[in-house]
């Protein structure tokens, strides 16, 4: 005979059947261990130094430009004392951080930075232009060069900044795909480079220089791409979660059991507990677990990249139970997931780009989120540092996981 | 005279300018089964659903074991036992895992689930998952469910839909069981025949609305024709005739008709619940 059950005992039994409904689907188990294998695996490979070598084509070759300039600069009176500093001033010598591509031709750079020509060095570093689209094979022994951004000088450049001249024009080539900081420090290089040729400021028209945000000066101490993508590896064992965990609820409306553990002692507020205990654990357990295997347990604060993670955990939860309620199967299921994770991830690939992250990226209710883990793992941010980015990813959290339970409630009560 | 155990009083419900259920009243005793007669679309599922607690009427009062419905007691959920119209069981999960959770739902703590599986004989398929099940046997499954919390009131939409006739005749074995040990049952069905068979009493209902209300022997009384058919050799072929029992010299026409040598059958010529129906709502059963 049946008896009343507390409540706790029914959202027991309820997590008791989300855990054997789990384990018994085949695709949430495939992607659970893709997840906590692949991560892992990728993570032991990922690059541990930073090339701080910035690679940039520059034309013409700037020892034929001083040298060029040495002629028209003694005849307008400079010293050999002066004429000297020049090639102290030869970018070219200078090895260590700056890797200069020399080009003859203004023209052949330009059409290397669009990709319209490729750019292969020889082993004994000789530059050798491939025309792709004309058939050109490609040298042997030759390694291709990857450039997208040169520097044009005018052909008496150096002369005509030590003459004071006005109106000298320095062109700077940037692909693309290029971020726009990225183009702004290299204005900001041209600058610097004018300066050290001129030894004082040039009236050289550029650009107005961005304004950027470079952070901590890190050189020799930068930030490792293995660390750099802890925070996004652990947003994928969040997005697979969600996806998991949405099939998890949509199955269970669409195949219509809702109804029939509603007619029970159950309430909607236990099913609802029930799944959004089992959502937040699961991926919390899998988000830990990844953390330890990635070292991210180690960090200083670890009990602030702990509380984010839990934090992320509660708002994918529910994300998904946002997704299981709109999704009518399982493609519904994969586009819908799509739809609202994609947006989420992008702050996560964003810390990839120091400085690319505009307003809108801090606008994504995740940003506060990854931008906290990124300072817990790679600047020792802290519990008052991080204050605000706390408030901020709780306020999009109430927002989204009331979303995902107040549709799951209006969609089992109008089935 | 006991109390019912199902009691409603003017119940309304409507989808948008879709009035589904309108002024239902009717109640349930215990070990009584009610059958609810309608074709596809007539206000049983959606009666049920407000009677399971699924949806609340938009008016009138309906009570489960003298408790208002729309109270959202749990000691009502744990009397009631369910079976929907679509089978909506746990695949993954084997028979007898279905009936262990939500037996635990029920706070029932040895529930005998495999006793209840035998009763519907589904037991040497207890641990298979249901998804390897054929349509007869999820049915039976839907019915087993039903049991597990030994309910005080049953409601059954359409136990038998779609079936063949052993599986069917099989549910309607243990839904007698279920009466007889004291569950009140409300039994939706478009099948004349398994309402005929079943319930105690019959109501019909049709564009949300209960046209008729009585036991199937009482209906057919009011409305069907009180004659016989009454066949007879004629040469080499078969001659038929129909006696009104209530007319001038039947009684000597039928005794002289059951003396003849040709007399080959005497049936009753009572009308069916459709025959009833049709004649009620001018539409069958199947629509």
């Amino acid at each position: 005979m049946s008896r009343p059950t507390s409540r706790p005992a029914l959202v027991g039994a309820l997590l008791k059947k989300e855990l054997k409904a789990y384990s018994r689907d085949k695709i949430y188990l495939f992607l659970t261990l893709l997840v906590l294998i692949a991560i892992p695996v990728a993570y032991t490979f990922l690059p541990t130094t930073v090339s701080e070598t910035i690679t940039l084509a520059v034309s013409p070759p700037v020892t034929s430009m001083i040298d060029d300039a040495k002629d028209s600069l003694r005849a307008m009176g400079a010293t050999d004392e002066q004429l000297a500093e020049l090639d102290n001033a030869d970018l070219s010598q200078q090895q260590e951080g700056l890797q200069l591509i020399e080009f003859d031709n203004e023209a052949d750079m330009q059409r290397v930075i669009e990709g319209t020509l490729e750019a292969w060095r020889t082993d004994d570093g000789e530059l050798t232009l491939r025309d792709k689209e004309a058939g050109e094979d490609e040298p042997e022994g030759a390694e291709k060069l990857g450039l997208d951004i040169g520097i044009a000088f005018p052909k008496d450049f150096i002369t005509d900044v030590a003459a004071g001249k006005s109106g000298v024009t320095v062109t700077v080539y940037s692909d693309a795909n290029v971020p726009e900081e990225i183009q702004g420090a290299m204005t900001s290089f041209v600058r610097e480079a004018a300066y050290q040729l001129a030894g004082r400021q040039l009236p050289v028209n550029m650009a107005d220089e961005q304004s950027i945000i470079l952070g901590t000066d890190r050189v020799g101490d930068q930030v490792t791409l293995k660390d750099k993508l802890r925070p996004m590896l652990l947003f994928m064992v969040l997005l697979m979660e969600t996806f998991s965990m949405a099939s998890l609820v949509s199955t269970e409306v669409l195949q219509r059991t809702v109804t029939a553990v509603l007619v029970t002692p159950v309430k909607i507020g236990d099913f609802l507990l029930a799944k959004t205990i089992f959502g937040t654990f699961m991926s919390l357990g899998q988000g830990l677990l990844v953390l330890f295997l990635v070292g991210g347990l180690t960090v200083q604060n670890w009990s602030l990249v702990l509380t984010v993670l839990f934090m992320g955990s509660v708002m994918f939860t529910g994300l998904a139970l946002y997704v299981g309620a709109s999704g009518k199967d399982f493609m519904g299921q994969l586009f819908y997931t799509m739809l609202f994770t994609i947006p989420l991830l992008i702050p996560a690939f964003s810390v990839m780009f120091p400085g690319s992250a505009a307003v809108w990226v801090r606008a994504i209710p995740t940003y506060p989120i990854i931008d906290t883990l990124v300072g817990a793992f790679n600047y020792g941010a802290t519990w008052s540092s991080s204050a605000g980015s706390l408030a901020y990813a709780a306020a999009w959290l109430v927002l989204l996981f009331g979303a995902g339970l107040f549709a799951l409630k209006r969609k089992v009560e109008t089935l | 005279m006991t109390a019912p155990a199902i009691q409603v009083e003017s119940i309304s419900f409507n989808y948008g300018d879709i009035q589904a259920v309108k002024n239902v009243t009717f109640d349930v005793q215990p070990g009584e089964i009610l059958g609810f007669l309608g074709p596809n679309g007539a206000g049983k599922s959606t009666t049920i659903k407000m009677l399971t607690g699924q949806m609340a009427p938009k008016s009138g009062v309906a009570r489960i074991l003298g408790k208002d419905i729309t109270a959202d007691d749990p000691e009502i959920q744990a009397q009631i036992g369910v079976c929907f119209e679509e089978k909506n069981l746990y695949l993954n999960m084997s028979g007898l895992e279905n009936l262990d959770f939500f037996a635990s739902l029920f706070g029932i703590k040895d529930a005998d689930s495999m006793e209840v599986l035998r009763r519907v004989g589904l037991a040497d398929r207890a641990k298979d998952r249901v998804h390897s099940y054929s349509k007869g046997m999820r049915q039976r499954m839907m019915i087993s469910r039903a049991f597990i919390n030994k309910p005080t009131v049953l409601f059954l939409d359409e136990p038998t839909d779609g079936l063949d006739p052993v599986t069917s005749a099989a549910i309607r074995k243990t839904i007698k069981e279920e009466a007889e040990r004291g569950a009140a049952v409300l039994l939706t069905t478009h099948d004349m025949f398994e309402a005929d068979e079943l319930s105690d009493r019959v109501a019909f209902i049709n564009e949300g609305e209960i046209v008729a209300l009585d036991t199937a022997e009482n209906l057919k009384l009011k409305y069907g024709k009180r004659s016989v058919k009454v066949r007879l050799r004629d040469g080499d072929g078969v001659r038929e005739e129909h006696i009104e029992l209530e007319g001038d010299g039947s009684s000597a026409r039928l005794a002289e008709l059951a003396a003849s040598p040709d007399l080959m059958t005497i049936h009753t010529e009572e009308a069916t619940l459709e025959a009833i129906f049709i004649e009620l709502t001018g539409r069958g059963l199947e629509g």
